[in-house]
């Protein structure tokens, strides 16, 4: 196990591993399950030590850290100004954003507040050949240059080791409520969800293992008062509801992920080649997304 | 004809192949003024078929070559210096519509305000709106990453492209996902890609419904520094309005002055256009707090249009406020950068004094709510003093940009225009990536060739067979 502190060590790292043929598992705080095929690799690279808010301007609505910085941590330093990265992935706030990002992992929220591959403005990287690349930048528009940013999400550290990420941030909603609704019906919800109100989620939930008495469906509305309480008027006609601390989404994040995308992973040629230019010697989590040469 | 030339009429039939100087200098530039080049062939595919059998021919023959969509775009990106131009202006067809998956489904060639309108009947709509868009292409607005005032809220296109069919310069075809089941994601690198990668066959993209309730302010400000602070502080309150512009005293002057006037307010210093939409309650709530805050900012008076002949009238001014500039000089040179949106009012000062130094006049229209600048310039680009005059500012105030912690490019792109200042801002290591990028869809490079990233940056220049160019 490495825990590189600086770019630079992990240069040196992959650097070495690239030369010797010798393969790395990438990990950050180490909370990711094995996705189903787990990496075969002497050294582990764990990425927790690049971590820290290094730019933070909340005017902007943007904010650049570490990959090794935590979900929780970046939530308390935006909390303060009224603001979240509402990446809110599947899973709980311990996980680091490099991993949430290098997976694009998203969470019930997705639809509405954004994907990972929506919230990354840019980042800072090194790929298999040891280069320390930096596509985006921390402006919310920019087509500068071909997309390496959008590249790197969701490539699972098969491409490059993330060290930095430029972040979009949103203003948290003014109120934010959250609705359980026991009697509901899938059409009726299906369509709220769809209409001009704009919920934050609409989640089918199983069961009592949210605390909550049998099958039913969970309602986050957000924005300014007039806005939520038109909405919470709409959402009366879907059936009766019965308020729920916002807290109810932690456990839901935790209890209903979906499976690993990792799992179905497309070996297509151009994914491939992708592979060969950005890692040429296959040293970056080598059998993670089950590829065959 | 040439080989090449009579190859192609094979495959789309002579009418469509145009081989003679004469009939090429229509296609010799796109809206940028300043920037010529003939190609030396065009072709105009009317078919998915014919699109990839043309692409397949141009393999054959080593050739490189250029898609244009409408050559509206703002960078020389659609150029094609001596070599073959793919026009894909007659591959117009909405291949499907579905109001149920909020899709729709079209050829490259459809034009952006025309899905919208056929979209119009099931209250739904294509969103990015580049001020363009009554002309220019879905297939361009893919190459490019276009944005238009609405990206504010509801993204730019590539928010907007869920799957894609491209031809690749080799001739294979390929579909390209989002990654959303697994998978890289290569449509996402191919959007914005600005033709390097290969060619859009067919595309899916998203619909959005129409709001319930869309409400226009236009407020005045005798300071553009004002009007930029009041930006920030809307940004800064948590209000997403659909779009934030800006306009500047020489742009309203031009569009007052022209048959687009809007009825700004001619001794205003700067006006921003606030629009903002969703359902009633919750706009009409945003609408109180967005008129104290712009008053509270320094407004000297907020206008609040609720009537669509009213707002369509403020649009028109800030969409056609390109074309007015018409009534000021022969060119209009536009630019396209983007700063930290807390620092647009700095900017805007620094631009202005730029300006100054170098005798030209500065307008400014752009959208101000992503801190993209359009720093404008009216000239005579034919006047080579002015021409120069004109390039030296606008260098400048792109690297104050760059220096800001900005970008040269929001939506516009690089193409050839902004080649040169793509050093700045990125690392060599950097661009030697992207050029490994573009190595995955086109190894042989022959795909606009020279265009978004400099060739210079490509470390592994590999022993690519000279590109043939093509005389006809």
């Amino acid at each position: 196990m490495v825990t590189p502190t600086r770019i630079d060590d992990l240069i040196d790292v992959v650097r070495a591993a690239a030369s010797d043929a010798r393969p790395l598992r990438i990990v950050g705080a180490g909370r990711w399950p094995e996705a189903g095929h787990p990496v075969q690799a002497e050294t582990t690279v764990q990425c927790r030590a690049l971590r820290g808010i290094s730019h933070y301007t909340p005017g902007d609505l943007t904010l650049s850290c570490g990959a090794g910085t935590t979900l929780a941590e970046l939530d308390d330093a935006t909390r303060a100004h009224g603001q979240w990265c509402p990446l809110l992935p599947w899973g709980d706030d311990a996980g680091t954003v490099g991993a949430t990002i290098a997976t694009a992992t998203s969470g019930p929220f997705a639809e509405r507040l954004g994907r990972p591959r929506q919230l990354v403005l840019g980042l800072e990287a090194v790929d298999g050949r040891a280069q320390h690349i930096a596509p985006g930048g921390r402006v919310v528009k920019n087509v500068a240059g071909f997309d390496l940013t959008r590249l790197l999400t969701g490539s699972w550290g098969t491409l490059a080791v993330l060290t930095t990420l430029h972040l979009r941030l949103r203003a948290r909603p003014a109120v934010d409520e959250s609705w359980w609704i026991r009697d509901g019906e899938a059409a009726t919800l299906q369509t709220f969800a769809r209409g001009p109100h704009l919920p934050l989620a609409v989640h089918r939930t199983a069961g009592g293992s949210k605390g909550l008495d049998g099958d039913g469906w969970l309602v986050r509305l957000g924005g300014n008062r007039a806005a939520v309480e038109s909405a919470r008027a709409a959402l009366r006609g879907c059936g009766t509801l019965e308020p729920v601390a916002t807290e109810v989404w932690d456990r839901v994040r935790l209890i209903d992920a979906p499976p690993s995308r990792a799992l179905t992973w497309p070996w297509t040629p151009l994914a491939h080649r992708v592979r060969a230019q950005f890692d040429p010697a296959g040293i970056l989590n080598p059998g993670l997304l089950g590829e065959v040469a | 004809m040439s080989l090449l030339a009579t190859a192609l009429a094979d495959v789309v039939g002579a009418a469509q192949v145009l081989a003679r100087a004469a009939t090429l200098q229509v296609y010799r530039s796109d809206a940028l003024p300043g920037l010529r080049a003939l190609p030396s062939l065009a072709v105009f595919p009317a078919t998915r078929d014919e699109l990839i059998d043309v692409i397949r021919v141009l393999a054959t023959h080593a050739a490189p070559f250029v898609a244009r969509g409408a050559g509206t775009g703002l960078s020389g990106g659609a150029l094609a210096d001596g070599i073959t131009l793919v026009g894909l202006h007659r591959m117009r067809r909405i291949l499907a519509l579905d109001p149920v998956t909020r899709t729709a489904t079209v050829e490259p060639g459809v034009v952006n305000a025309t899905l919208t309108r056929a979209a119009a009947a099931h209250g739904l709509h294509y969103a990015p709106d580049p001020s363009s868009q009554a002309a220019c292409t879905i297939g361009g607005n893919i190459a490019e990453n276009a944005g238009g005032p609405h990206c504010l809220k509801y993204g730019v296109t590539l928010d907007h492209v869920v799957a894609a069919m491209v031809v690749l310069p080799d001739g294979e075809v390929v579909a390209l996902d989002r990654g959303d089941d697994g998978g890289y994601d290569l449509l996402g690198a191919f959007v914005g890609s600005e033709g390097c990668f290969g060619v859009v066959v067919e595309v899916t993209v998203r619909l959005t419904p129409d709001p319930e309730r869309i409400i226009t302010l236009l407020a005045d400000f005798t300071s553009v520094d004002t009007a930029a602070e009041a930006t920030s502080q809307v940004i800064a309150a948590g209000i997403v309005p659909a779009a934030l512009e800006l306009m500047d005293a020489a742009t309203i002057g031009a569009v007052e002055s022209s048959v687009y006037a809007a009825g700004y307010p001619r001794d205003a210093a700067a006006v921003l256009l606030v629009e903002v939409d969703g359902a009633a309650a919750g706009v009409e709530a945003d609408v109180v707090h967005l008129s104290g805050l712009l008053r509270d900012a320094g407004a000297r008076g907020v206008r609040v249009a609720h009537d669509p002949a009213d707002r369509a009238r403020l649009w028109q001014g800030r969409k056609k406020a390109f074309g007015a500039m018409g009534r000021i000089a022969p060119h209009l040179v536009v630019q396209d950068a983007v700063v930290p949106r807390t620092r647009l009012a700095e900017l805007l000062r620094t631009i202005e004094a730029i300006g100054a130094r170098h005798g030209v006049r500065v307008c400014n229209v752009f959208h101000a709510g992503d801190g993209n600048l359009h720093p404008n310039i009216p000239c005579d680009t034919d006047d080579p003093a002015e021409a120069d005059r004109v390039h030296a500012a606008m260098t400048e105030i792109m690297t104050a940009c760059i220096a800001a912690g900005g970008s040269i490019t929001g939506e516009h792109g690089v193409g050839i225009d902004k080649l040169a200042y793509m050093d700045a801002l990125f690392t060599p290591a950097t661009l030697d990536a992207m050029c490994r990028l573009r190595d995955v869809f086109d190894p042989t490079r022959r795909a606009n060739p020279g265009k978004a990233v400099p060739v210079h940056a490509c470390r592994e220049w590999h022993a690519v067979p000279a590109a043939r160019r093509v005389v006809a």
